[in-house]
């Protein structure tokens, strides 16, 4: 070793160097037809590893790799591989709250690919509900296929309204009915001694979560199909100081927790939360945190802003996109299609999850029609699809996560600082209409 | 022979190593880091301030903007709401998170304690917890209704009706603020700890023979010894507090009601990934650094260097 001019540490380094080169020249290459395809949400991955390997049968040769991570990671990530154009998936979901972001700029920006001509020649959007494309369209083209239709009605607790002597889809038409029942003697206070000990409703109370799907149930939205920002109009402001009523009245809201934790199910365990605000994927969140309450629960459809008006609206939504970096687009084409077109999967999917596909064929599968024990045997399914054609548009841009940031702080004001809905409003909407007035890539 | 010949005639210490042209050895040694380090960190940095620089939107379309980036921000009441809750978390570091982690470590520093090393990891512990079981422990002790704070006060006979720890703009920054004492005060005491170790005995022996009660021997012993340690400690801990970004963004999932827990990092993050403004995110982060090596740079002028020369 006295021979080595500077020790013994470079021999190490090299056979470091040698050993870790020859374990990644080892490393078996990936299959040279492989689809890659990322998702957010546990409950999808599930799906589709359950059913991958059918897909790889069918198309001898190629992979499938799914890849499972959280929501904003897979955001940033997204963001990332786009920015770089490289590192893409061929397929990703996304999440309608993130989606605005990857609209921006110019449209030769856009990572995904334009799926306007497949889904029209293969006649796909004849068979979904055309509203459910809207949030992932963009300047007149599709970027992404809905995962889900994410209707919502009115979970509220039968037991409890049978014992007050209260049938409540029968005497709840509209919001104001709803106010209504809540105020009548041993609703809210259980002891009928005036004192409320129980609660109506669980509404954000912190932030704008329910102003949007409650303003989009009246025809209205924070932006219009060409981007103009509308949630000030008389309409909005009327949604907004509704809300605020809402919560101003003792014990008519319980205030649901900022996170989403699971402290949100003590009172509907406790007996002192009589209705919830529910899209079709709450109610697996519920049956999961609050088991003890199978039988007692019922849905309905959610009141209507007036007699006669929608009884339903939708919150939250998810979307497949193929990116354009993918290598063998028709396949990874299939592999979407094998995901979120076949009948049976989308079956399986309301089984496990309860999620209603926006696929019209699937709903006349058996499961649909099937008595939900959880709900005292109602027909769950059949309620959500009834009120699937009802359904509305919801439009996303690429300045709805900044509305929805700024709208956070004006809502606040409004539910618990007395603030003036319709001046809060018009200072955010102005603001963003300042934001879009300087944007130099609107077009 | 020429005093040159000489020179080479003479063994190096690790034998006859190359003695002709440049010694390129050592140079190649040390050039995997640097490479790395233009390329993941010099060159972006460069980058981001040319970045900082454009108006940007989406991922590839930039303008370029000069300095305008830098006067939005100075107008921006957002960032400014930022600034302020990094600085009101920074303040709640040095008053409360600090003083505790030198009171726990002059504690367990004590001859009389037993257990020391059971207490002394498990006040460390909170530091290995992972983000989102932080968000899950303490979203249940903030809550209103059933949370273990409110019980606890309300036991003293506070009244905790109005408390609503994480929905109300008030009180989320002191939420936080408890959120951050129990996670890191542990991680700091073990700092002062070791500072504690290191200072002689003899001291405290000097000091006691001269009269100096418990108080004298902190305030002219204990803490003249661990004045580097408490300077290094305090630049830290406010370099990190004025970055803070994943307790609040775990805690509340965001910015919280009113933007009461939204940080100047948040913010950051919220234009460059939320948004798409990665121009204006660069500004934001070159301000901050600038902010921040100020801060750092007259604590150390006041208080001293962080190491002994």
């Amino acid at each position: 070793m006295s021979g080595l001019p500077l020790g013994r540490a470079p021999l190490v380094m090299l056979a470091l160097f040698v050993f870790s080169a020859t374990m990644i020249l080892r490393r078996p290459a990936p299959p040279a037809r492989q689809i890659e395809f990322w998702t957010f949400a546990q409950t999808h991955y599930d799906e589709y590893q359950a059913r991958k390997a059918e897909f790889e049968k069918r198309h001898p040769g190629v992979t499938v790799r799914l890849q499972l991570m959280q929501g904003s990671i897979l955001r940033d990530k997204l963001v990332a591989a786009f920015l770089s154009e490289t590192a893409a998936p061929d397929l990703v979901e996304v999440e309608i709250g993130d989606v605005g972001r990857f609209f921006q700029g110019r449209p030769s920006d856009i990572g995904f690919a334009d799926l306007t001509d497949r889904l029209q020649s293969e006649g796909w959007i004849q068979k979904m509900i055309a509203a459910r494309f809207v949030p992932w369209s963009n300047r007149g083209r599709i970027y992404g296929v809905p995962h889900d239709l994410h209707p919502v009605v009115l979970f509220y607790r039968h037991d409890l309204f049978t014992k007050a002597g209260i049938d409540l889809p029968k005497e709840v038409e509209t919001w104001e009915d709803f106010l209504k029942v809540m105020n009548r003697p041993g609703v809210l206070d259980s002891r009928r001694d005036g004192r409320r000990d129980r609660y109506g409703i669980m509404l954000a109370a912190h932030d704008a979560t329910h102003f949007r799907p409650l303003l989009v149930q009246r025809g209205g939205d924070y932006f219009d199909a060409q981007g103009r920002v509308t949630f000030d109009s008389p309409l909005g402001v009327d949604t907004l100081a509704f809300l605020r009523d809402l919560i101003k009245q003792d014990h008519v809201v319980f205030r649901q927790p900022i996170n989403w934790g699971p402290d949100m199910y003590g009172p509907m365990k406790e007996d002192r939360l009589l209705c919830a605000f529910t899209p079709d994927w709450f109610v697996g969140l519920i049956k999961k945190n609050a088991p003890e309450l199978a039988g007692k629960w019922r849905g309905m459809p959610l009141p209507a802003w007036e007699r006669g008006g929608r009884r339903t609206t939708t919150h939250g939504g998810t979307m497949i996109g193929l990116t354009r970096q993918a290598e063998q687009p028709d396949l990874a084409w299939e592999l979407l299609k094998f995901y979120y077109f076949d009948r049976d999967a989308l079956v399986t999917r309301y089984a496990t999850t309860r999620i209603i596909p926006p696929l019209r064929a699937a709903w006349s599968g058996p499961v649909f029609s099937e008595p939900d024990p959880y709900t005292g045997g109602q027909r769950l399914g059949r309620l959500f699809v009834s009120l699937a054609d009802d359904v509305p548009p919801v439009h996303q841009n690429k300045f709805y996560a900044e509305a929805n940031t700024l709208l956070g702080p004006a809502v606040y004001a409004v539910f618990n600082q007395g603030a003036d809905p319709a001046r809060e409003l018009k200072r955010v909407a102005d603001e963003l209409r300042r934001k879009q007035a300087k944007d130099r890539f609107a077009r | 022979m020429t005093v040159e010949r000489a020179l080479e005639a003479v063994p190096s210490r690790r034998g006859p190593g190359p003695t002709q042209g440049p010694r390129l050895a050592p140079y190649l040694f040390i050039s995997p880091f640097y490479l790395l380090f233009l390329t993941f960190v010099a060159l972006p940095l460069v980058h981001s301030i040319w970045f900082s620089l454009h108006d940007t939107i989406g991922l590839k379309s930039r303008v370029f903007v000069g300095l305008d980036n830098y006067v939005s921000l100075a107008q921006d009441p957002l960032f400014h709401r930022g600034l302020w809750n990094s600085v009101y978390f920074s303040l709640g570091t040095l008053f409360l998170q600090l003083p505790l982690a030198l009171a726990l470590a002059i504690a367990l520093n004590s001859p009389r304690l037993r257990l020391k090393t059971f207490f002394r990891f498990a006040f460390f512990s909170p530091v290995l917890v992972a983000g989102v079981f932080i968000a899950i422990i303490f979203s249940l002790v903030f809550n209103h209704e059933y949370g273990l704070l409110n019980h606890i006060l309300a036991s003293f006979g506070i009244p905790t009706a109005g408390l609503r720890w994480l929905q109300d703009d008030r009180l989320v920054m002191p939420a936080i603020i408890l959120t951050g004492v129990w996670r890191w005060t542990g991680f700091n005491m073990v700092y002062f700890l070791a500072g504690l170790q290191s200072i002689r005995q003899e001291l405290y022996e000097a000091a006691a023979i001269d009269g100096a009660g418990s108080w004298q021997q902190f305030l002219h012993v204990t803490l003249p010894g661990l004045r580097p340690m408490l300077v290094f400690v305090l630049v830290m801990s406010l370099m990190g507090s004025l970055q803070l970004f994943d307790l609040p963004y775990i805690l509340l999932t965001g910015a919280g009601p009113n933007n009461s827990g939204l940080t100047a990092v948040m913010y950051l993050y919220q234009q460059g990934f939320q948004f798409g403004r990665l121009g204006y995110a660069a500004a934001i982060g070159w301000t901050l650094f600038a902010i921040v090596f100020v801060i750092s740079m007259l604590q150390i002028r006041f208080l001293g260097k962080p190491v002994e020369d």
